[in-house]
């Protein structure tokens, strides 16, 4: 698969922290609006939290070519990127787990009953994106 | 399991000829970047990659990689001959 990528791994490590603040800024405004009756704040910093986590999302995974890489078939990619997407792939699987079940466990402490529709999108992101993020952040040249 | 470093003459063969990064990856049929990782040292190829490298370069394998660092290859001709002319 051939690639161009210009951003520095440096700043590969600074979006991919950025999108993933985003995706917490998101919740956070969710539930400000759920319990705290504050519709307004909950709807414009919503908002400016999706359009950060769209913008960091084009900045770090498809300008780089980050989510081709990582979406695409195994016939495209070379041994060594195939090599690099596995390991990403063992990496992501135990953090989602291990994310995930802590946010079911956390709600369940709560007494909240099963996740917000939110949340799920979120975590969905998550899987989505996380492959991606650390072949991102581990990956001296793309 | 932690595979120990190969070393390899990749990147002067590949510049005694000529050739770039992007050429001899077409070639070899890999990423352009693979061949800058190879070149670095940073991949060990598998072992049909390496004779995919040794066969465009016309040269046997060991002469390409090694697990000791590697001599300029024209002290490594000069030993082949002695001990060629040895025998």
């Amino acid at each position: 698969m051939k690639q161009t990528n210009s951003m520095t791994r440096q700043n590969r490590k600074l979006w991919i922290i950025v999108n993933y603040l985003s995706i917490i800024l998101v919740l956070g405004f969710f539930y400000i609006g759920k319990y705290y009756d504050l519709p307004t704040l909950a709807l414009i910093g919503g908002a400016v939290s999706l359009i950060l986590l769209i913008f960091s999302f084009v900045k770090v995974f498809i300008k780089t070519q980050l989510w081709k890489l990582a979406h695409t078939s195994d016939k495209n990619l070379d041994e060594r990127q195939l090599q690099v997407i596995l390991s990403s792939l063992r990496y992501s699987y135990s953090a989602f787990t291990i994310i995930t079940l802590a946010i079911i466990y956390g709600f369940a402490v709560a007494g909240q009953g099963p996740i917000d529709v939110v949340v799920a999108a979120c975590l969905l992101y998550f899987a989505h994106t996380l492959p991606a993020a650390i072949v991102g952040w581990k990956e001296k040249i793309i | 399991m932690k595979s120990r470093k190969l070393y390899n003459r990749i990147a002067v063969l590949r510049k005694e000829r000529n050739v770039s990064r992007r050429d001899l990856a077409e070639i070899i049929g890999v990423n352009f970047q693979t061949v800058g990782y190879l070149e670095r040292e940073e991949y060990n190829p598998s072992l049909d990659l390496a004779f995919k490298i040794s066969e465009y370069f016309g040269l046997p394998i060991e002469l390409i990689f090694s697990a000791e660092p590697l001599k300029p290859l024209i002290e490594e001709i000069i030993e082949l001959k002695n001990k060629i002319g040895g025998q």
